[in-house]
């Protein structure tokens, strides 16, 4: 109990003592107080009133009860919930809206390289900035319209993930990371450089907005149709992929090469196509933005904004589409809500995410494989979970 | 059915098998045995394409199979259960299962699954487990039943006894009868070189990445030579 304490004790400190040198000495102590009552608050809480056993017993009824209404319906009420929203909100909530599918679509796509593949990607969002850049480009230099544009960005977009896949097949874990992140600076400084094509650091200016008939897309609510449905088409081919052979078979990559190679699975093809399908989705979440920001430069593609994306992906859990939309919406809605707190916003956030690993690592609708995965030591989980998730389709 | 020719390859710089020549006819259980390092799971992996051989040819039904990628070995018919199970632990049996029948699509999964029950009704009651969750026993069974999901005309088995109680290992080994008696030739690996030569018709004895002898199960075991270096006498 003691010892308890003063590991308590000893953590908030700490917290306090790399939180002075940004906020004061007043904030620092303010923050050490609030961290050491939120933990022992915790552990109190933990032990007496409310069980682990009490909150399993509450998730578990509340995932009967979701079980019991049929999924297509739960999937048609979000589907008009989110057609009539933006009756209830105003341009600035629409616009974030806008933003949150966009990375929605990008964080799906990444799911399917990181969650099903398992092949840690850092420069997805170079095929972002590939998929922004190619329509700026196609739309400036040669007239084309969004539609027209459309196709060929996604196929020059899946070239491209092949042919980061191809160096990059032979490696894994840490240093297919560095290899990835080591394409997705050299897009970025390739688009910050090669002025006659990309303007360079200034970027590209008077991107043509879509048009459907004679509607031209100008206002916030334009763009928050069009990104819905294109939100719902990548969900749905997400989903499908997933439960397909295909998707099986990067599960099965995932879990064990070698036994894979022997079950007959083309490792080499399906991780080539795992990476092109991936960045597919990035690259489609390009054109949308350039689309609506009329302007691209390489600002917007920096490293930062892959970690962001990877960090949807893990909050939100791996592998999982419901979990990996409501990570999106998570990371792009909490920064606007905290903008009150200007600078510790990040802080939050970083803060955030430390706490989710340490009581919730598999992400917080992460499905029960990588929960058995991160707890080995659970068996409940691991036993019976499965049984009633897990539906083999083929 | 499948005839290995003058076969070198390397596991990694190491020359793992120098020049070898196995036949095996249909129908047949053969089995490899020799100490460690010898390449008998070296022998397996260039069968099944994942490690190329550097020399020689590997000829299957008549058809050369040695530049053919992995994958593509196990639809013309040859399925390897690799050494240490390899199952997928945090897929269901079933799962698992489907994954074996992976190149065969979901018609001929349907098909193949009773007849699977049938020789593993442990795998049925198991269905919707997690694969990690089996007995050792169980997941050599399992990891068996996956590379039969591919249907294949041949069965390479590496090292079905490793880690399992004797007595265990004899219900595998029995389960391996089974398997060849309804129509699947079978190559098996060894270390239990006693259990081994009793299972099979003809045997390999390998050395240091050669065969150094070649006879029927029988003649082996009976072998002044074998039973001293291999079967402990």
């Amino acid at each position: 109990m003691i010892k308890k304490f003063i590991r308590i004790l000893l953590l908030s400190l700490w917290f306090g003592a790399i939180t002075f040198p940004f906020t004061g000495i007043r904030n620092a102590i303010l923050l050490s107080i609030s961290i050491m009552a939120s933990l022992i608050l915790w552990n109190t809480l933990s032990k007496g009133i409310i069980k682990r056993e009490g909150i399993e017993i509450v998730s578990k009824r509340i995932q009967t009860f979701s079980s019991k209404i049929p999924r297509r319906i739960l999937a048609l009420f979000f589907i008009f919930l989110f057609l009539i929203l933006p009756l209830f909100m105003n341009n600035y909530f629409i616009d974030i809206a806008n933003l949150t599918g966009i990375y929605i679509i990008l964080a799906l796509g990444l799911n399917v390289v990181v969650g099903l593949a398992g092949l840690l990607n850092l420069g997805f969002v170079a095929f972002y900035a590939i998929g922004a850049y190619s329509y700026a480009i196609l739309s400036t230099q040669v007239n084309f319209s969004f539609w027209a544009s459309l196709p060929i960005v996604i196929l020059l977009v899946g070239i491209s993930g092949i042919l980061l896949g191809f160096p990059a097949l032979r490696l894994k874990g840490d240093y297919l990371a560095i290899v990835t992140l080591g394409f997705g600076e050299m897009t970025r400084l390739v688009l910050n450089n090669w002025d006659s094509v990309t303007k360079g650091p200034n970027g590209i200016l008077n991107i043509a907005p879509p048009e459907v008939g004679s509607i031209v897309f100008r206002e916030p609510i334009h763009y928050y149709y069009l990104i819905l449905i294109f939100v719902i088409l990548t969900t749905f081919a997400i989903k499908r992929i997933n439960n397909s052979k295909i998707g099986r078979a990067w599960v099965a990559i995932r879990e064990d090469e070698v036994a894979a190679e022997a079950m007959g699975i083309d490792t080499v093809r399906m991780k080539l196509l795992s990476f092109s399908f991936g960045a597919i989705w990035a690259g489609l979440g390009g054109v949308l933005f350039a689309a609506k920001m009329r302007f691209v430069s390489p600002e917007s593609f920096t490293f930062f904004e892959s970690v962001i994306i990877l960090c949807m992906v893990i909050l939100g859990g791996m592998g999982s589409i419901a979990g990996v939309i409501l990570g999106a919406m998570i990371l792009v809605l909490l920064p606007e809500a905290l903008r009150g707190f200007e600078h510790y916003r990040m802080l939050a956030l970083g803060a955030g995410l430390i706490l989710m690993m340490v009581f919730k690592p598999e992400g917080i609708l992460g499905g029960p494989r990588r929960r058995a995965e991160l707890r080995p030591d659970d068996e409940r989980i691991y036993m019976q979970e499965i049984e009633i998730i897990s539906k083999p389709k083929f | 059915m499948l005839i290995l020719e003058n076969i070198h390859a390397s596991y990694g710089p190491i020359e793992a098998l120098k020049g070898i020549n196995i036949e095996i006819k249909e129908k047949e259980i053969v089995c490899l045995i020799g100490g460690n390092g010898a390449g008998k799971s070296t022998t397996l992996m260039t069968i099944s394409g994942i490690n190329r051989p550097k020399r020689g040819r590997i000829l299957f039904e008549g058809k050369e199979i040695h530049n053919i990628p992995p994958h593509r070995i196990v639809q013309i018919g040859i399925s390897q259960v690799p050494e240490g199970r390899r199952i997928l632990p945090k897929l269901t049996v079933r799962e698992n299962l489907e994954m074996g029948a992976f190149t065969r699509g979901k018609k001929e999964t349907e098909r193949v699954l009773p007849w699977i029950y049938e020789i593993f009704p442990v795998l049925k009651e198991r269905e919707k487990q997690a694969g990690g969750t089996l007995s050792g026993g169980e997941q050599q069974m399992l990891a068996i039943a996956r590379a039969l999901m591919a249907k294949p005309k041949l069965l390479l088995l590496d090292e079905p006894s490793l880690g399992l109680a004797p007595i265990i290992a004899g219900k595998i080994f029995k389960i391996i009868r089974e398997i060849n008696d309804k129509g699947v030739t079978v190559l098996l690996v060894e270390q239990n070189a006693k259990a081994a030569l009793k299972l099979s018709h003809r045997g390999y004895v390998m050395e240091t990445g050669r065969i150094v002898m070649e006879d029927s199960a029988e003649s082996l075991l009976n072998d002044p030579e074998v039973r001293k270096a291999y079967l402990g006498e």
